[in-house]
């Protein structure tokens, strides 16, 4: 087999030539078993180098390290709280804020309206201007009322009879 | 930026520093404390770290400083290398391929931490993290071009030391 292109790769390794990639490549060249004899005394460093990045730290080291930090979400939370505690607030505030501005503007609509009756703009009040067409139409009113209810009386007492 | 998660954000570049504390510090003690202690710096730090455009670059950095501080206070420690690399294995109950390939690993391991610090994190954060060269400039706040010449220096090193144990063979 030809390594003439890993050779290449090595020496220009050497002279810091190579990129990131080609590094790779010759990380997995070495990993595989069968390196010829001329380029093994490089093979240690390679697989070394790759076994090397694979060292971690113990579960139990990071477990401690999250019981350690553990309690300082709490104090995150708390800010978190102090702004929610005050929203309630803000919300209490635009309520009172929103009936006084609607309390307002009605207080303003009805002035509006007497300043229109003193202006003498037509309403409905303009319609019984005389005291006499008001008890007039009561009259009216009355007396078609009690010849309705005179009527059905009659109606119920000739159902009664003619049972 | 969105709020740092300690579980989702910070502990899960854990491994990427303890590699590089345990480069540093060449103890595994050692590098789980300064592990620890850039945790929770980074940690305590939160709010800053939602400005940071490269996080894993920022941790790296806080963490190589860590680890020197660390070697600073324990330099009368440091200076044996007799305790440095991997020390949880146990020789005595493993097959012989295991064992040889262990031991192969460990003399690769004593060439790399036999480096000055500099040279050791350049090959350790471009040959074993696989980082460019602008991220590792960034990390060990030197220039391009000091990033590569530490790392052909580091690497010529490791060419020669291989040669010679070749030869020794």
């Amino acid at each position: 087999m030809d390594y003439k292109y890993i050779e290449q790769l090595l020496e220009r390794y050497w002279q810091c030539e190579t990129t990131l990639e080609e590094e790779q490549i010759l990380h997995s060249f070495f990993k595989q078993h069968d390196v010829p004899e001329h380029l093994q005394q490089y093979a240690d460093l390679f697989s070394y180098e790759s076994e090397a990045a694979q060292e971690c730290l113990s579960d139990d080291f990071k477990q401690r390290m999250l019981d350690m930090v553990d309690e300082e979400p709490a104090v995150e939370a708390k800010t978190i709280k102090f702004v929610s505690r005050i929203t309630p607030l803000f919300k209490a505030a635009a309520v009172v804020a929103i009936a006084l501005t609607i309390g307002n503007v009605a207080e303003r609509t009805m002035q509006d309206n007497s300043v229109g009756d003193n202006a003498g703009a037509p309403s409905i009040a303009d319609t019984y201007t005389r005291t006499e067409d008001i008890t007039a139409t009561i009259h009216i009113i009355d007396r078609n009322q009690s010849e309705s209810m005179a009527k059905a009386d009659t109606v119920q007492v000739d159902d009664i009879t003619r049972r | 930026m969105k709020e740092i998660s300690f579980k989702n954000d910070i502990l899960p570049l854990g491994d990427k520093l303890y590699r590089l504390a345990l480069r540093i510090t060449c103890n595994k003690q050692e590098a789980e404390d300064v592990v620890q202690d850039t945790l929770i710096k980074l940690w305590e730090g939160r709010e800053k770290l939602k400005e940071v455009d490269n996080l894993t670059v920022y941790a790296m950095t806080v963490c190589r400083n860590q680890a020197l501080d660390h070697n600073a206070k324990h330099e009368n420690k440091n200076i044996s290398l007799e305790d440095s690399g991997v020390d949880g294995f146990d020789n005595q109950h493993m097959p012989d391929e295991r064992l040889i390939y262990n031991q192969r690993y460990e003399i690769i391991n004593e060439l790399i931490n036999r480096m000055p610090e500099k040279q050791r994190t350049v090959i350790q954060l471009r040959d074993i993290e696989g980082r460019n060269y602008q991220e590792i400039s960034l990390m060990m706040n030197i220039s391009l071009a000091d990033v590569k010449v530490t790392l052909f220096r580091a690497r010529q090193q490791l060419k020669e030391q291989l040669k010679k144990q070749k030869n020794g063979l």
